[in-house]
């Protein structure tokens, strides 16, 4: 195991210290894409860290530290999720994704459709088409994360693959096209 | 024949357009990862263990003093109860295992609800 993860386990407050500043970066950057808010990436990352804190103990080392920092991660943002939706002040997710486009657009940055599209899904399709297609983790991690079997996981990616597709108008001319060949038979 | 062609293509065609989807979220991803994000220095990182550290500790005295005390009180109750008024402990006892039995029921019967 990394000599830093085995000081940080000991408790040496140096250790934890180095090990997320080298981690910050991904984890904020990997919550805000699932939040698609750069304000609730970074507040969840110092909600993740202290929770790291609390169970690093748990860490047996089989994968990544990354890799444990996105299954806390994740599961932070689902709890936060829940609580916001319990509260009856959710806003919905397409409010949230604007301040990102906002910061998008102040930075002269081109905003992209599929973000446009990836935003309006609610977040238990989002996170799994990220992990999947993005970071490469398998449906049974993802699963365990979510706690979810991997075919829930597997369904909810294939879904909202076919609605970002939707929003994207991938395959409108070829439907239209089947349509049209259709009727001429 | 004909009519299984058709199928495959539509099914050829289809994992074209998800495969292009997913490419296009590539991008999108890719350009939240070049968004510069602000790193706090080291002292900070380590200012924020500590206090987590600490707070951890002062949750746990906490929660091992409420435990204690509660504890000391159903134990102390029960002892009273089973030497003075041993009716009162016996029907305290039977009211306990049927509620934990029911509370279990219901929470097995929700989790296996939601499951499906």
């Amino acid at each position: 195991m990394d000599a830093l993860i085995k000081n940080a386990k000991e408790g040496d407050h140096l250790a934890f210290a180095m090990l997320f500043k080298e981690n910050y970066p991904f984890l904020v950057k990997y919550l805000m894409k699932i939040t698609m808010n750069p304000d609730t990436a970074e507040e969840l990352a110092q909600e993740t860290m202290a929770k790291c804190i609390q169970k690093i103990h748990l860490y047996n080392g089989q994968s990544k530290f990354t890799t444990w920092l996105v299954s806390i991660a994740t599961n932070s943002y689902i709890d936060q999720c829940r609580k916001k939706k319990k509260e009856k002040n959710w806003k919905g997710q397409e409010e949230v994704f604007r301040k990102l486009k906002w910061h998008f657009e102040s930075r002269n940055e081109e905003w992209n459709d599929a973000l446009d599209a990836l935003g309006k899904l609610p977040e238990d399709v989002r996170i799994p088409i990220i992990l999947k297609h993005y970071y490469g983790y398998s449906y049974d991690e993802i699963g365990e994360w979510m706690k979810l079997s991997p075919g829930t996981v597997k369904s909810r990616v294939h879904n909202g693959i076919r609605s970002v597709r939707r929003e994207l108008k991938l395959g409108e001319e070829t439907e239209s096209h089947y349509t049209e060949q259709r009727r001429t038979k | 024949m004909k009519k299984q062609k058709v199928i495959i293509l539509n099914s050829e065609e289809q994992n074209k357009q998800d495969f292009d989807a997913i490419h296009e979220l590539h991008e999108g991803l890719n350009k939240i990862d070049q968004f510069p994000v602000y790193t706090p220095n080291l002292q900070w990182f380590e200012q924020m263990v500590v206090e987590e550290q600490q707070h951890t500790r002062r949750k746990l005295i906490r929660d091992l003093s409420v435990f204690f005390i509660v504890a000391f009180i159903i134990i102390s109750g029960m002892l009273v109860s089973l030497y003075q008024m041993p009716t009162i402990f016996v029907i305290v006892q039977i009211i306990t295992t049927i509620f934990i039995a029911s509370y279990t029921s219901v929470r097995l019967i929700k989790k296996a609800t939601r499951n499906e």
